[in-house]
């Protein structure tokens, strides 16, 4: 499996029927992602960058053409198999973090950890996890609400690489934070790729998409790479 | 059990929603299990009232429709509605082997000292032989003499008497004196003998007093229960051949349609508590569609980190339920204090409640306030289960 591309787009072409007529919002897509990229999806507002994260996060089905997850197709499978998928080989981040405000910090990083194994879970991964986001130990027990944007977003990274995924996707990960932090984000993420996790990250930020080895442009649902 | 979790902290950061909720679920539990408790306490009152009658047919003159005594025989017509000593021996016959019992009865002025006011109660006139296997005494002896009697109890504790007081009986004692010589247990309401308020004289006393050579009922004691439909018919053969001359009554048969009732009105009393349940339900319904509501963003996360649908709607259960047992649990702890109140301000008596008849109906109250919380949990919980986690990810 280590030798099948990341992630395989082939000829995706994603259809919303709506009453006033259908609308296509990915047009014939086909692309690569390879093991160990960082990649950067950029385009204007419309342009189908939201669909295309969706459909890579397998949250949504295609209208016609297949998706590859590690070579796994997507396309046939059942919503039970399409939750497992997204739950052992993709991370998430989001632009407002979406931790959960119940939890606490190192709850939030093991939460994946327990919807994977069904049982009770060896809390110091997820301190290592933590850890290596570089996220000070005092934190662990604080809730979301006690934690600035940046620590918030270094939990929410935590949370997405501690079941070991094959990909990062990241949804404008720095568009929630000033400058400053949105760099120190930018270069965990590029020293989380040093070690070899593959990152897909959609961004409006020109200055995000320079930390990244290959930028995607999609506009009208087209890819113009 | 990260969901167990969550649940019991959402609870917790919405007490006081949760809290009146879960107040909709008390009331519906103390109201089921209260009523339920107090119909079973009505129920076992009566029954401890009656236990002694329930082995008895009792035959009286028929009364309705053409009336028709047969004080004077055959087809006469008379109002004088008695029992001839030939048709008590008729009865006698078709009903051995078990012991038929003639009852006379009328009521009296009566004095019990000098210097007391007169007071009217119920006298009976039984053969002594009878008198052991009708009644039972909690204090002296059966009279054998015709100047002896017993009293009931509640009688004796009324107007302070005891054995070996002296009772004058008819205005100014015209009918004689008596020597109470038993204190009869007490029997409660009765369809035979009501002897609790009552004099018990001897047959031949009460013949000559009251000038009497006829019966008002016929108590037949029946040994063995399961004849009592079949005595009950034979009588009825025998008796009311042409004309009905006699009612008999299964005493049997007669409570069972007395506790039919009292069931049928607990039914209905315990249904009115079942409303406020299903209010109380519909209110854990509104709070979990609230829930569900705040939380769509929430369950969108969880559904694209990989939380199955099925993991999500056993999130929301858990709430229902934490909400369902532990205010069931207040309610049932409650039911058994209102049980208690109601029983002691109605039934002057709490000794119905610790029985296990009416505590499982704090049972039945728990069980049906969980039920009812987790039925109205289960559309809201399907709900958040099923949200498309796009459209979830996209809420604000």
């Amino acid at each position: 499996m280590d030798d099948q591309p990341a992630m395989m787009f082939r000829d995706v072409v994603k259809v919303y029927p709506l009453p006033a007529g259908d609308v296509t919002a990915l047009d014939h897509v086909s692309f690569k992602v390879d093991r160990g990229e960082f990649i950067s999806v950029m385009g204007p507002s419309g342009s189908g960058k939201s669909t295309l994260l969706n459909l890579m996060g397998c949250l949504d089905t295609p209208t016609s053409g297949e998706i590859f997850i590690s070579g796994t197709r997507t396309g046939d499978m059942s919503d039970s198999e399409l939750t497992n998928l997204r739950r052992d080989r993709i991370g998430f981040t989001f632009q407002y973090f979406n931790l959960f405000p119940l939890l606490n910090t190192l709850e939030n990083v093991t939460f994946p950890m327990m919807l994977k194994s069904k049982t009770a879970v060896d809390p110091e991964k997820g301190r290592a996890v933590l850890r290596s986001v570089q996220l000070d130990d005092e934190l662990f027990t604080h809730t979301p609400m006690e934690l600035s944007g940046g620590q918030q977003q270094r939990v929410a990274i935590a949370r997405a690489l501690v079941n070991d995924p094959d990909i990062l996707l990241c949804d404008e990960p720095t568009g929630n934070l000033d400058s400053k932090t949105g760099a120190g984000i930018m270069e965990l993420m590029t020293e989380l790729n040093r070690k070899g996790t593959t990152i897909i990250m959609v961004t409006h930020d020109p200055n995000n998409a320079k930390y990244s080895k290959r930028t995607i442009r999609i506009a009208d649902g087209r890819i113009m790479e | 059990m990260i969901f167990w979790e969550i649940a019991k902290r959402n609870i917790r950061l919405h007490l006081l929603r949760s809290s009146l909720a879960m107040l909709g679920i008390i009331i519906g539990v103390v109201a089921i299990a209260s009523m339920g408790i107090l119909g079973n306490s009505m129920v076992l009152a009566v029954s401890d009232s009656l236990r002694t009658v329930g082995d008895s047919v009792i035959v009286t003159p028929h009364v309705g429709g053409n009336v028709r005594g047969f004080g004077g025989g055959g087809g006469a017509s008379s109002t004088t509605l008695t029992i001839t000593e030939q048709n008590f021996l008729q009865i006698k016959r078709v009903s051995a082997p078990n012991v038929a019992i003639p009852v006379l009865q009328t009521s009296d002025r009566m004095k019990l000292g000098v210097g007391q006011d007169d007071i009217v109660a119920m006298i009976y006139g039984l053969n002594p032989d009878d008198v052991p296997d009708l009644l039972k005494l909690k204090a002296g002896d059966y009279s054998r003499g015709n100047s002896g009697c017993l009293v009931g109890s509640k009688f004796a504790d009324d107007h302070n008497v005891k054995v070996g007081s002296r009772i004058s009986i008819g205005t100014d004692g015209s009918k004689g004196t008596l020597r109470v010589t038993g204190i009869i247990e007490e029997r409660g309401m009765a369809f035979d003998v009501s002897t609790d308020s009552a004099v018990v004289a001897t047959k031949d006393w009460f013949d000559t007093a009251y000038n009497r050579n006829d019966y008002d009922k016929v108590v037949i004691k029946v040994k063995n229960l399961d004849d009592l439909p079949a005595v009950k018919t034979a009588i009825e053969k025998q008796m009311n051949k042409r004309d009905t001359i006699v009612d008999v009554m299964d005493t049997r048969k007669t409570m069972e349609t007395i506790f039919q009732a009292f069931g049928q009105i607990t039914t209905f009393v315990t249904a009115i508590g079942g409303i406020s349940m299903i209010v109380a339900g519909v209110s854990i319904l509104n709070i979990m569609m609230m829930s569900v509501t705040e939380r769509i963003k929430e369950i969108g996360i969880m559904r694209s980190i990989g939380a199955q649908k099925k993991e999500v709607m056993w999130m929301f259960l858990y709430e229902a339920l934490i909400l369902g047992v532990v205010g069931s649990l207040i309610g049932g702890v409650l039911s058994l204090l209102g049980g208690y109140a109601i029983s002691s301000m109605m039934l002057q008596t709490t000794k119905y409640l610790f029985v296990p008849s009416s505590l499982v109906n704090i049972v039945y109250g728990v069980s049906f306030g969980i039920v009812v919380c987790l039925i109205c949990g289960i559309y809201p919980a399907w709900r958040a289960a099923n949200l498309s986690p796009i459209d979830a990810l996209r809420h604000e």
